[in-house]
C-alpha cells in the first residue's frame, strides 16, 4: 500500500514548491497511471517513493514503511520492497541480461539454488531466455526494458514503479511493455507508472492520477480501449 | 551473507579490473610509480644514513694519560672506560708507548719524515687510549667526563670533524623526511584522483545497485577487491623495477673503488636480502592504496 497524507516538498535550491498538501492512497493490487506535464510533480511525488528524499512536510507510508522517519541505513531493506523501471533502462552494462536480474537476488542474500530457478523463470516471462547471455548493449530499447522489468519482478516485490517506462522505446512496443506491466499486475503485484503518453493511458484506461502544479489534479477511474 | 553471494562479489572484483581496463591500467600505472618513487627514496635514504653512520664510526678521541701509570691502575682506567659503553662508548683500545710509537711512524701521512722519526732519540709517546664512540653528539660530553678520570693527563678529540658530521646528518635527515613526505602527499593525491575517477565512470552502476537494494558495503566489496587486486599488481610490478634499479645503482658504486671507500657503500643495504621483505611491504602498501582509494572516493555516490 502507499499513502501520503498532507505531503508537501519544498526545494531550498531554487525556492520551489515542487508538491503542495498532496493526499493520496494506493492500495495493494491497484494498476496506477501517474500524469502530469513537466514540472508538475511527478519526479519528485517517485524520489519520495523510493526514498531518494523526504518530504518537508507530511508523511509517507509505502509497503508498511514510514518513509518520513526511515533512518538511511533501513533503506536498502525497504528498497528491496519494491522493484523499480527507469526510463533509460538502468542496466549494469558489463553484466549479462541473466547477471542483471540475478543480482537483485544476490542483494537480497537468495541461494544459488533459488537464483538459478527464478532468473530463467521471469525471463521467460519476459520472453527473452534466448538472450540470457547477451549484454545490455547487444539488446534493443524494447529488449532492455523487458530486462528491466524481469529485473524489477524477479524478486516478486509488493510494488513496482515505473518512471516512463515507454519513454525511450518505438511507439508499438510500448503497449507491449504495459501489457507486461498489466500480467504482473494481475499476480497481485502493485503497478504505479508515471507516463506523459496519453495515448496510451487512454488505450489501457483504470485509475489516473493527474498531478498539476504540485497538487492532484485529477484522481479517478477511466474506461479504457483494450477490452 | 551467504558464502555464494560473498564469492561471487570477490570474482566480480576481479572481473571488473578487466572490464574496466582502461581505469584499470591508469590506476595500475599511477600506484606502480607511485610505490617505485616511494620505495627508492626509502632505500636510498636509509643507505645515506648507513653511509653517515660508517662515517662516523671513525671518530676517535685519543686520552693521553700519566706515563708512571702501574699496569692495575692503567686496567683501573681501562674498566672505568668500558663503563660509559652504554651511555656513548663505542670501543676502547690502549696503546703502550711503544705501540703507539710504532703506529704514529706507520702513519702514511708522515711517510716523508721518516728521517725525523730517527732523530729522536727515546720515545716521546705516553700511554695512550682510543676511544671511539657510538654517539658522537655527546662528545663534549664524554671528553669531560675522561677528563675527570684520575691520571689523564691530555685528551685529543676531533670536534670539527665530529661538527661537520652532525650536521650533514641532520641535513639528509630533514632533506630525506621532506622528500619522502612530499612524495607520499602526492602520490596519495595522485592515487585519490585516479580512484575517483575510475568509481565517477561507474557512478551509474553504484546508483543502479542503490536502488535495487544494495547496501553500502555490498556495493563496496567489488570496488574493494578490485582495488586491492590492481595494488597488488602494481606492488608486485614496483617490486620489480625498484628491484632493478636500486641494484644498477649500487653496482655502479661497487665498481668504483674510490666511491667505494669515499662513502663505505660496503655496508649498504643488499636488495636481494631484503627481497621478500619488501614484496610483502609493496604488495601490502599497493593493496592498502588501490582498496582504500577507490572506497573513500565512492563515498558520495553512495548518497542515493
Amino acid at each position: 500500500m502507499v499513502e501520503l497524507k498532507n505531503v508537501d516538498v519544498y526545494y531550498k535550491e531554487g525556492d520551489v514548491e515542487a508538491l503542495n498538501d498532496v493526499n493520496l492512497r494506493i492500495n495493494d493490487g491497484e494498476f496506477v497511471f501517474i500524469v502530469g506535464s513537466s514540472g508538475a510533480g511527478k519526479s519528485t511525488l517517485l524520489k519520495l517513493l523510493t526514498r531518494e528524499r523526504k518530504p518537508t512536510n507530511g508523511r509517507v507510508f509505502v509497503n508498511g514503511y514510514n518513509l518520513s522517519k526511515l533512518r538511511d541505513g533501513k533503506i536498502p531493506k525497504f528498497r528491496r520492497s519494491i522493484g523499480m523501471i527507469f526510463q533509460d533502462f538502468r542496466l549494469i552494462p558489463n553484466l549479462t541480461v541473466y547477471e542483471n536480474v540475478a543480482f537483485v537476488l544476490r542483494v537480497t542474500d537468495r541461494s544459488r539454488r533459488f537464483i538459478r530457478q527464478r532468473v530463467p523463470y521471469v525471463l521467460n516471462l519476459v520472453r527473452l531466455s534466448d538472450k540470457a547471455r547477451a549484454y545490455p548493449s547487444q539488446l534493443s530499447g524494447g529488449e532492455q526494458q523487458r530486462v528491466a522489468i524481469a529485473r524489477a519482478f524477479a524478486s516478486d516485490p509488493g510494488l513496482i514503479i515505473a518512471d516512463e517506462p515507454t519513454g525511450n522505446i518505438d511507439p508499438e512496443l510500448s503497449y507491449e511493455i504495459v501489457e507486461l506491466l498489466k500480467d504482473i499486475n494481475k499476480c497481485g503485484t502493485t503497478v504505479l507508472m508515471v507516463t506523459h503518453e496519453h495515448d496510451l493511458v487512454k488505450y489501457f484506461g483504470g485509475r489516473i492520477i493527474s498531478l498539476k502544479k504540485g497538487s492532484v489534479d485529477f484522481d479517478d477511474y477511466i474506461g479504457g480501449n483494450d477490452g | 551473507m551467504r558464502c555464494s553471494n560473498f564469492s561471487y562479489l570477490v570474482w566480480q572484483g576481479v572481473v571488473s579490473v578487466w572490464h574496466n581496463r582502461v581505469m584499470s591500467f591508469a590506476s595500475f600505472c599511477i600506484l606502480m610509480v607511485s610505490l617505485l618513487l616511494i620505495g627508492l627514496a626509502l632505500l636510498i635514504s636509509i643507505d645515506i644514513g648507513i653511509i653517515i653512520s660508517n662515517i662516523e664510526d671513525t671518530n676517535e678521541i685519543l686520552i693521553f694519560v700519566d706515563e708512571e701509570l702501574s699496569d692495575s691502575e692503567l686496567s683501573y682506567i681501562t674498566e672505568i672506560l668500558h663503563s660509559y659503553r652504554d651511555d656513548f662508548v663505542d670501543r676502547v683500545v690502549y696503546r703502550s708507548p711503544e705501540e703507539a710509537w710504532e703506529l704514529e711512524r706507520d702513519n702514511p701521512v708522515y711517510r716523508d719524515f721518516a728521517v725525523l722519526f730517527d732523530s729522536i732519540g727515546e720515545n716521546p709517546m705516553p700511554n695512550t687510549f682510543s676511544v671511539s664512540l657510538w654517539d658522537i653528539t655527546r662528545m663534549n660530553e664524554a671528553v669531560a667526563q675522561f677528563y675527570e678520570i684520575e691520571g689523564v693527563i691530555r685528551i685529543r678529540a676531533p670536534y670539527d670533524f665530529v661538527e661537520f658530521l652532525i650536521s650533514i646528518r641532520n641535513t639528509f635527515a630533514i632533506i630525506g623526511l621532506a622528500i619522502l613526505a612530499a612524495l607520499i602527499v602526492v602520490c596519495v593525491v595522485i592515487i585519490y584522483n585516479t580512484a575517483r575517477s575510475s568509481v565517477f565512470a561507474r557512478r551509474m552502476q553504484i546508483s543502479i545497485m542503490k536502488h535495487v537494494g544494495a547496501t553500502n558495503a555490498f556495493i563496496r566489496i567489488p570496488f574493494f577487491i578490485e582495488g586491492m587486486f590492481i595494488g597488488i599488481l602494481a606492488g608486485v610490478a614496483s617490486w620489480g623495477l625498484t628491484r632493478l634499479a636500486y641494484n644498477s645503482v649500487v653496482a655502479v658504486f661497487e665498481e668504483d673503488i674510490m666511491l667505494l671507500q669515499i662513502f663505505g657503500i660496503s655496508n649498504v643495504i643488499v636488495f636481494d636480502d631484503i627481497m621478500w621483505l619488501a614484496l610483502a611491504a609493496n604488495c601490502l602498501a599497493g593493496a592498502l592504496l588501490g582498496a582504500v582509494g577507490t572506497v573513500l572516493s565512492m563515498g558520495k555516490h553512495l548518497k542515493v
